[in-house]
């Protein structure tokens, strides 16, 4: 069930599970239990520059989650208190030009949105495994479509 | 008697290059420093220096350069360092025997010995579950190892450890030593605002940020007192919009590297984890230099080597003269083609093989392979004996078909063994789809055309006999029956058309070669089908000429066939050109209207359009295998014409049939 709540930055979950559910083919893959995170950069305080500081922190903030549940992805929104208790795989970090962007986007592209984002700097990402670990826990596609699989490594 | 040394021609008009120079105590023969970009994974697993790394090397030694930097070796004995599967290892002095036939080959051949001593910090701990940083920064690519904090006694004990690899590399017969910041490593971690976040005095403001790399450059200063150290560092690190250092606070650490005294500062650019390109096919050749002028005209009395994405030896030669560095530091175009530096002493500069920034090199070392190089197909292999061009026993009087990439690799080089060559193509120019591939791509066609370029004056050069206009087929093979003694089939592919022979509206499909060859023109609007590195490109040209591209492809992604670092080049410019994409998809029919194409989820979807273009699937014209069978005693072939793949596959494949046949 998909309670419409207002979430401070990530507006109604409605709008990001139809999303998710309209790129299921790109989760397809994915094993049970594999999770994305997205927090705002602005209430995370993991600001470029300072961003340690915030990934660690335990204030807690929240945190857009997109976790593989039940065969499906599925948004939640949950709180975040340093990159140790969030248990994800990657964790991105948007800020609220990023954000609102995405937010609009939700009824067409948003993740082409969102790896545009990524590519001009105002969504910075993380990565909690490598990419072995992503490749088995079916990744792949995922990565992919948002350009994350090709960013910098020699070019 | 006194001899004199007469310059060669190039080496007057490229005098500035070609002048010596001293580096401390040393004179060096020129202003070419090849850069230390032999990162190989020729190595043991324990960093161990093999055979195959050492016929490298000789030939990195050969080059002509004036100074030799050796590849980066990592410091400590855990391989915290080892950012490479097969990294070389500087830890203990039972690696000294092979660092010693380095040093010799380097000394032999009448360069500067320079050591690199590379931790890769934050891309380092491959073999182990960790890496090591300044702080527990998480890495944004997918390829690294979890991070753990340095503690201060950690720093102290990677300090010793690189003096002590130093002066390993200082006994072992090198001259000067290097550390490098170079891409991120660990060195740049502790610079960088993006990956130093200590609070302690090695973190913070510019000043602490750099006490790690001060403390290096004192401690290896005080191991070799007499030795020159040149530190690599970012001009620009490309992270600022994360958080990294901006170009001014670049610029400010290498200021504290000149006040503790370094001899040398080499400029670089970029990290791996940036978000653009630094040194990629994109990058116009010269367009960083304005970072070393920079550094040049801060420290004019430090030397400064520099040569990111820089391939031109002439435009190297005017940076001399322009007080824009004091040495090309050279690294691809070197890997490329080794004879480069002599070519152009020789003022023989069209007969180079030229590096076309593929990064194919680069990008097997990130998937834990050996490198390779697409222009070179004999980089390393110098070790075995097969590859090596020799001369034939048997003179042949050999046919190649297609002077395509893989036929001109595979006629010059079975020239070069003294077999006699003629080349059949039935266009009107030599180059074959890397000709259409030049002149679609958006990013360097010029690179591309060097290449044809090169094989046309290659093959004049060596006396390849090249008849244009001329279609192999049985009829022809007739009429040349017993003239030759070998055929070299390299007929490349073509788009298989006959594929969709029994779709409603097959006749008004478009062969996509034809379009990239310049034969047809397509209207406004166009369905491109396959989304592959051919109908890329070709979309990527017309979009950009005002056309309007829907490509569709029937994987769930675009790009599939296309080298993972130029990979996100195309998919960026698909993004910023707008053209449209629909994956899953495959064409059911065609009309005068436009195109109605299958989706995955059961449905179909009609893209109005004036033209249906179609670059996938390709077929291989491995048709005159079949033809030629028994109208020759030997019949080989190579390239797209056995398997259609890219040019890598198709120069590599020429050469190994020109040095066997
Ligand atoms: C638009 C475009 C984009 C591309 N992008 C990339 C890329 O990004 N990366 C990459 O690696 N590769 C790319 N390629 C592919 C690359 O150009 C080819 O893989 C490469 O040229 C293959 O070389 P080849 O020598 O095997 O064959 P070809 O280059 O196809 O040469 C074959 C030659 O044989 C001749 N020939 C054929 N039949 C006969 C006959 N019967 N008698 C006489 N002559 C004959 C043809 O006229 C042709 O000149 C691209 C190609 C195109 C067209
Ligand atoms: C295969 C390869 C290996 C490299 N290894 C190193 C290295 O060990 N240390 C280093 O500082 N730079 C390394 N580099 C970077 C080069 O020294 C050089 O800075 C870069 O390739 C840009 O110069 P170019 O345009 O002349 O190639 C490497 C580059 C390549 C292509
Ligand atoms: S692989 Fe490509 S970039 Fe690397 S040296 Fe060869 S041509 Fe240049």
């Amino acid at each position: 069930m998909n309670a419409i709540v207002e979430f401070g930055g990530f507006g109604e979950m409605a709008d990001w599970q139809a999303m998710l559910d309209r790129n299921r083919e790109l989760f397809a893959a994915m094993d049970e239990g594999s999770r994305i995170g997205i927090v705002s950069r602005e209430a995370s305080g993991i600001l470029p520059g300072k961003h340690l500081e915030g990934v660690q922190r335990a204030a807690e903030v929240d945190m857009l989650a997109w976790q593989v549940q039940g065969g499906g992805m599925q948004a939640v929104v949950e709180r975040f208190s340093g990159m140790a208790m969030a248990k994800v795989d990657l964790l991105l970090v948007a800020d609220a030009e990023a954000l609102a962007a995405a937010r609009a986007d939700l009824a067409g592209e948003a993740l082409t949105t969102i790896k545009k984002s990524i590519r001009r700097g105002n969504i910075m990402f993380f990565v909690f495994r490598n990419k072995a670990q992503l490749q088995d826990a079916g990744y792949e596609d995922f990565l992919e479509s948002l350009g994350l699989a090709f960013l910098g490594a020699c070019r | 008697m006194t001899t004199i040394a007469v310059a060669r021609p190039g080496e007057s008009k490229l005098k500035d290059l070609f002048k010596p120079g001293t580096v401390g105590k040393y004179t060096v023969k020129n202003r070419i420093k090849y850069g230390a970009c032999c990162v190989s994974n020729y190595n043991g697993r324990d960093g161990t220096i093999t055979p195959r790394e050492l016929a490298r090397v000789r030939v990195i030694a050969g080059t002509g350069c004036g100074m030799i930097t050796n590849q980066g070796a990592y410091p400590d004995p855990w391989g915290e360092g080892k950012a490479y599967f097969r990294q070389v290892a500087i830890h203990d002095d039972k690696f000294l025997p092979q660092f010693e036939m380095i040093a010799r080959y380097i000394h032999d051949a009448g360069a500067m010995a320079m050591q690199q001593i590379l931790h890769a910090g934050r891309y380092g701990g491959i073999d182990l579950g960790y890496c090591i940083q300044p702080s527990v920064v998480p890495q944004t690519l997918p390829h690294f190892r979890p991070p753990r904090e340095m503690t201060k006694e950690q720093i102290a004990v990677t300090v010793k450890q690189h003096a002590d690899a130093a002066k390993r590399a200082i006994r072992a017969g090198f001259d000067a030593t290097e550390i490098t910041s170079f891409m991120g490593y660990l060195l740049a971690n502790f610079n960088s605002r993006f990956t130093n976040q200590r609070t302690d005095e090695y973190g913070g403001s510019v000043q602490n940020r750099g006490r790690f790399m001060r403390e290096l450059i004192d401690a290896i200063k005080q191991a070799t007192p007499d030795n020159p150290l040149s530190v690599r560092l970012n001009g620009a690190e490309l992270m600022d919009r994360w958080g990294g250092n901006t170009q001014d606070e670049s610029f400010e650490l290498m200021q504290q590297a000149v006040d503790c005294g370094v001899d040398m500062i080499s400029v670089t650019v970029g990290w791996q984890e940036a978000p653009e390109s630094s040194f990629g096919r994109d990058v116009a050749p010269g367009y960083w230099n304005f970072l070393s002028e920079k550094a040049k005209k801060m420290f004019p009395n430090v030397l400064v080597a520099f040569g990111n994405r820089l391939p031109d030896p002439a435009m190297a030669d005017q940076c001399v003269r322009d007080n824009i560095f004091d040495y090309w530091e050279v690294c691809r175009p070197l890997l490329a083609d080794p004879e480069m530096i002599h070519k152009a002493a020789e003022d023989r500069m069209e007969e180079v093989r030229p590096c076309i920034g593929s990064l194919n090199c680069l990008s097997r070392l990130f998937r834990d392979l050996p490198y390779t190089c697409t222009m070179n197909p004999m980089l390393g292999h110098e070790v075995e004996p097969e590859y090596h061009v020799t001369e034939a026993t048997e003179k042949k009087r050999v046919m190649v078909i297609g002077a395509g990439p893989a036929g001109m690799e595979a006629a010059i080089t079975a020239r070069k063994r003294g077999h006699s060559v003629t080349v059949f193509d039935k266009a009107d120019k030599i180059g074959g789809n890397l000709a259409a591939y030049a002149a679609n791509d958006l990013a360097r066609p010029a690179d591309l055309q060097s290449v044809i370029d090169y094989y046309g004056v290659m093959a004049k050069k060596l006396g390849v006999e090249v008849r244009l206009n001329t279609e192999a087929n049985a009829k022809f093979m007739r009429s040349v029956l017993h003239e030759y003694d070998a055929c070299i089939v390299a007929a490349g592919a073509r788009t298989d058309l006959e594929s969709f022979k029994y779709m409603p509206g097959s006749e008004l499909l478009i062969d996509a070669l034809e379009v990239a060859h310049g034969m047809k023109t397509v209207g406004k609007r166009v369905v491109m089908i396959g989304g592959g590195m051919i109908g890329l490109t070709i979309s990527e040209f017309l979009q950009k000429a005002g056309h309007e591209v829907t490509v569709v492809e029937k994987e769930k992604r675009v790009g599939g066939d296309i080298m993972p670092t130029f990979k996100w080049r195309h998919t960026a410019w698909v993004d910023e050109l707008g053209i449209k994409t629909v994956c899953s998809a495959q064409l059911v029919k065609v009309t005068a209207e436009g195109a109605t194409v299958a989706t995955a989820k059961g449905g179909e979807q009609f893209i109005p359009c004036e033209n249906v273009i179609v670059s996938s699937p390709r077929r291989a014209n491995h048709d005159l295998f079949y033809e030629f069978q028994w109208m020759i005693d030997e019949l080989h072939g190579g390239g797209d014409a056995t398997v259609p793949r890219g040019l890598d596959a198709a120069i590599q494949e020429g050469y190994k049939l020109g040095v066997r046949i």
